[in-house]
């Protein structure tokens, strides 16, 4: 290896490290997490064993026979050393030495025969019924609720409860709180009408946006294109301000703009309007305004490139169609929108890209309501994975959602590369030693 | 110091660009390679100042054999086309970086630098930065920085073709005074061939990455190797007439005897400078009608289309009677015609 | 001339017809924060500085001081541009210029990544922060962001290099210095207005993100203005326009100052940054 290679792989080598922790890790975990059930209750890194009381109910489905159902509901007590300190810590010492010299060892199949063995207490009695009821059941030994660290520990207890060996792998199948590898995400996908809906959506938000986008940027830019320098410069100034302002404020001044005490409320009541809020008052309000929004901001885009793009045309060939007579709309049509062909095409294809997987605007303005109507992919997938006002966030399915645009993005930015003239990108350095 | 390159072969990727071609400087010598664009002349420049790697044979200077070294320790100064001087830097930090990378003591660099601003005459502009200089000075500080390590080997590629037509000529014989004074063995790459002939000893003219010929400059124009180095060096070009060699050399209507010496049968090439055609000469006459005349100033440039359609140039002085259309019959300087046969080797 | 004059005065007119709903914006973004408007009207009725007491008071006492977020702010947005810059300086150079192994396949990966849209990788990065405890921490959401601008950067930074001649590069190998040398003392002068302008940007994009610290560091240590901003927008059951526009112009000064600064420098590189 050479001195050029070694300085070439140490100068990419911190980049190569942030790529792979934060491009390709993520790319393999989506796909992983794709084919999980992760969630918040399942939890992130392993789980643990348990069956709680609600459980109970599933079993069966679960495929674990009725019998070993009840073994699991109908409970024991017990008077053992465990049973006994919980007796002791609430009823005191004395007691429960009395009761282990009476009972110690013993065990009774159901309350009742617990309460009568703690009559049997001389010393001190529990003369209340209640006090009795509870005594007993802190004897009571099951282990519904009971949280076992690992399998064997599981399978443990559950031999000691007598389950038989046929249900145990089922058991400890359906006992397991953390996450496991499934299908179930894209089936759940395949079958919920919602998520359609939310491609349809996420199709509307793009063709909207994206026709917005290049057919205004594309007027700012010719219409400045003839204007003098300086009502240019003030023009694109303004549209310029959408693209750097923090996107938090540049919402903000929308919700303002349409609140049912905003701006146009405020401009529309003389006339005798009711006041709404104009973003959020049906599904097409909501969409006009979400286009509205992208739209002054990817306008800006495209006006800076095609701008650039228009400067780069020779003012020449202007002044020749001017002398053919070629009036502006002329020109335009016949001079400059064929020369701005390729521009068009990247934005076109750069923003169908970024506007098919962004939902920071949307998550602002609407945050995909009125309901749902607003609703796009993306957002689904933030929505079901990391902001879910159930509390429970589901990974596995939010990562499901963001596979298929992971998957898009990787198709479409292969794509990309033919946009560029990869040989001479990748002509050989010029030094050679 | 003398420069060997022996069975020198390039590839860049899957084509060879240049294969086992060699040459030799002498010590001291300034040699040119002369060549349209393309013909591999830069490519063998860099391939001996270390840029390019060598992929076939190998590189001696004096009895070293540098041709593994990287450019840092090859003994080698590079003037670039466009000078590639550090646009940051001042002219005396240009000039001083090579010794500044070799760790010298400032105040050597610092004279060591006055030296050489001294010998290049740039003394008063050490200051400046190189966006400030002319072109000219740009020249003679990248020839200072590349003269200031004191290589073996100076080599100089295009050094002249980003200047305007007065300075080029005042360079090309700056140029070839620093070369001489001293001393130091030089190779430089032009495609522009009076550069070749006015400031170096020798020529290698390069055709699609092989040398040619090999000679000095009168030599190469006095007895081209071939019809292409023929139509390459002169200016107004040589004319080629295709001729029929049977005992004479016949072209349409017209012929010539066969120059004494040669022994020639079937289709040849007759190569006729316009300054060994017409009026003013003494030999044997081709004539054809006056088809273009292009006035010179102190001569006038004369198309002959002869009847067979070909042509001829010829370099009349002025004052002359011929009109256009006007049929002549002017004389060959029979001893300075080439003879190359029908692929274009000199007969 | 006349009907070319007639026709700009036309587009002005429609120009200016379309761009006055954010005209509007941005005149009342200003003028609401230091007034108060007449109760369901628009016209300001009063000039006053409560809409910024949140410079001087705490708004609710759950939330942090404004000054300690913005001091978040500033960390996560410089220290993100910083790293940004640092691997990009390099990674371009040997990128635009050194020969080694799997060349292609890097600068193939590199034009895929600059395309590749990096917010669909945010539920597997969410997981991965937890996994390296940095989730909830200023640094975490850092590394994010300083990874997710990283392909830009460098592809900008490519462009730079590839602008300075060749010869230079040549001539100082010939001068005897090394790669590295060369790259530190001759090239990287040469691209500083480049570096500048992607300082800047990198800044620009820190200062201004929302999601990654939305989700990535929710907690109020970690929280940024466009947290603390949304947040307070949010919980407001009665919206308080004047507070927020306040907060707002707050949060937006430095970027308005940096894009008055550096306009040129910032249109070049949002032009050129996404141009092949």
């Amino acid at each position: 290896m050479n001195r050029q290679t070694l300085l070439g792989l140490g100068f990419l080598s911190p980049a190569l490290l942030a790529v792979v922790m934060f491009f390709l890790l993520p790319v393999v975990l989506t796909v992983v997490f794709a084919f999980t059930n992760m969630s918040t209750s399942t939890g992130i890194l392993g789980g643990e064993y348990q069956i709680s009381e609600s459980d109970l109910r599933r079993l069966p489905a679960a495929g674990v026979r009725e019998e070993a159902v009840e073994m699991l509901a109908g409970a024991d007590y017990a008077v053992r050393a465990d049973t006994l300190a919980l007796f002791a810590a609430e009823f005191g010492d004395k007691r429960a030495q009395e009761l282990e010299a009476l009972h110690g060892g013993a065990s009774f199949d159901d309350r009742r025969a617990m309460e009568r063995a703690l009559k049997d207490l001389r010393r001190d009695p529990i003369r209340s019924v209640r006090e009795r009821k509870a005594a007993a059941e802190l004897f009571r030994i099951s282990i519904l609720g009971q949280r076992f660290p690992t399998e064997a520990a599981f399978v443990e207890a559950i031999t000691a409860l007598g389950i038989p060996e046929a249900d145990q792998a089922a058991l400890t199948e359906a006992a397991y709180t953390g996450w496991t590898f499934t299908t179930q995400n894209f089936e759940l996908l395949w079958e919920l009408p919602a998520t359609w809906r939310y491609a349809l959506n996420s199709a509307l938000y793009v063709v909207l946006t994206l026709a917005f986008n290049v057919g205004f940027g594309l007027f700012l830019a010719l219409s400045t294109f003839y204007l003098p320098t300086r009502t240019a410069q003030t023009f694109r100034a303004i549209w310029f301000l959408p693209r750097i302002l923090p996107p938090v404020l540049y919402v903000l001044m929308w919700q303002w703009l349409t609140w049912d005490q905003g701006f146009i409320s405020a401009i529309l009541r003389p006339f005798g309007i009711e006041p709404i809020n104009w973003m959020r008052h049906t599904a097409t309000h909501a969409w006009t305004f979400i286009v509205l929004i992208n739209g002054c901001v990817g306008a800006s885009l495209g006006m800076i490139l095609f701008s650039s793009s228009l400067r780069a045309i020779p003012e020449t060939q202007l002044f020749a169609a001017q002398v053919d007579g070629a009036n502006r709309w002329q020109q335009v049509r016949f001079v400059l929108l064929p020369q701005m062909r390729w521009p068009i095409l990247f934005i076109t294809s750069y923003q169908t890209l970024s506007l098919l997987t962004s939902f920071e605007y949307i998550l602002l303005a609407t945050d995909g309501g009125p309901g749902r109507q607003t609703e796009v992919w993306a957002l689904a997938a933030y929505h079901t994975a990391l902001s879910n006002y159930g509390g429970n966030l589901e990974y596995g399915l939010g990562a499901a959602y963001a596979l298929a645009l992971v998957i898009i993005g990787i198709l479409l930015s292969a794509l990309y590369l033919r946009f560029f003239n990869f040989r001479d990108l990748v002509a050989k350095p010029r030094i050679e030693q | 110091m003398r420069i060997e390159l022996q069975n020198f072969t390039k590839r860049f990727g899957d084509t060879t660009v240049i294969e086992d071609m060699s040459l030799s400087v002498a010590s001291g010598e300034m040699i040119a390679l002369l060549g349209p664009s393309g013909c591999g002349k830069s490519t063998t420049l860099f391939a001996i100042s270390g840029i390019h790697r060598i992929d076939g044979g190998t590189l001696h200077f004096g009895d070293r054999d540098v041709t593994r070294l990287p450019p840092q320790d090859r003994p080698v100064g590079v003037v670039f086309q466009n000078y590639a001087l550090y646009p940051h830097m001042s002219v005396a930090e240009n000039i001083g970086f090579p010794l500044r990378v070799q760790k010298l003591k400032p105040a050597e660099i610092k004279s060591r630098v006055g030296e050489m601003a001294e010998l290049v005459q740039i003394g008063n502009l050490l200051k400046r930065k190189p966006q400030q200089l002319s072109g000219g000075q740009q020249q003679r500080v990248a020839l200072a920085r590349a003269l200031v390590r004191k290589p073996d080997v100076l080599l100089l590629d295009e050094p002249l073709a980003n200047l305007d037509a007065k300075l080029r000529l005042e360079m090309r014989s700056e140029i070839r005074r620093l070369q001489r004074e001293t001393g130091i063995t030089a190779i430089l790459v032009t495609h522009d061939q009076i550069e070749a002939m006015s400031m170096c000893d020798r020529i290698a003219l390069m055709k699609d990455g092989r040398i040619e010929q090999i000679s000095t400059p009168a030599e190469m124009y006095e007895r081209p190797a071939s019809r292409y180095v023929a139509g390459f060096l002169g200016n107004p070009p040589i004319s080629f007439v295709n001729a029929d060699a049977n005992g004479r050399l016949a072209f349409g209507d017209n012929a010539l005897p066969l120059p004494s010496g040669i022994a020639a049968q079937g289709p040849v090439v007759i190569g006729l400078r316009p300054e060994h055609f017409g009026p003013q000469h003494q030999g044997p006459c081709v004539s054809g009608q006056v088809s273009f005349i292009e006035p010179q100033g102190r001569e006038d440039l004369i198309d002959v289309t002869l009847p067979d359609g070909q042509r001829l140039r010829a370099i009349v002085p002025a004052g002359h009677d011929v009109a256009l259309g006007q049929t002549v019959n002017w004389q060959v300087d029979l001893s300075r015609i080439h003879l190359f046969d029908a692929e274009g080797a000199r007969l | 001339m006349t009907t070319s004059l007639k026709g700009n005065w036309l587009l002005i007119l429609a120009l200016s017809l379309i761009s006055a709903p954010l005209v509007i914006m941005y005149g009342f973004q200003l003028i609401d924060s230091v007034s108060r408007p007449a109760p369901g009207g628009i016209i300001p009725q009063e000039w006053e500085l409560t809409n910024w007491r949140f410079l001087w008071e705490r708004i609710d006492s759950a939330r942090p001081s404004i000054w300690r977020v913005t001091l978040n702010t500033f960390v996560f947005a410089s220290a993100t541009a910083l790293l940004v810059c640092a691997f990009s300086i390099t990674a371009a150079y040997a990128l635009s210029r050194l020969n080694f192994p799997a060349r292609r396949f890097f600068l193939a990966g590199l034009i895929m990544l600059h395309a590749f849209p990096t917010i669909t990788l945010i539920i597997a990065i969410f997981i991965v922060l937890q996994f390296l405890g940095l989730y909830d921490s200023l640094i975490g959401v850092i590394l994010v962001k300083a990874a997710l601008e990283l392909p830009f950067g460098i592809w900008i930074m490519k462009g730079f290099y590839d602008s300075v001649p060749w010869e230079i590069e040549m001539a100082g190998v010939q001068d005897g210095a090394s790669r590295f040398r060369v790259w530190r003392e001759l090239i990287l002068p040469q691209v500083k207005p480049g570096l500048s302008a992607l300082l800047i940007f990198s800044f620009l994009a820190g200062w201004s993100e929302f999601i990654l610290p939305l989700v990535l560091a929710p907690g109020a240590d970690a929280q940024v203005l466009a947290t603390y901003m949304n947040a307070v927008i949010a919980d407001d059951t009665r919206p308080d326009y004047g507070l927020f526009k306040a907060i707002g112009m707050f949060y937006a000064l430095p970027v308005i100052a940096v894009y008055l600064l550096f306009q040129k420098r910032l249109m070049n590189i949002y032009g050129g940054g996404t141009k092949g």
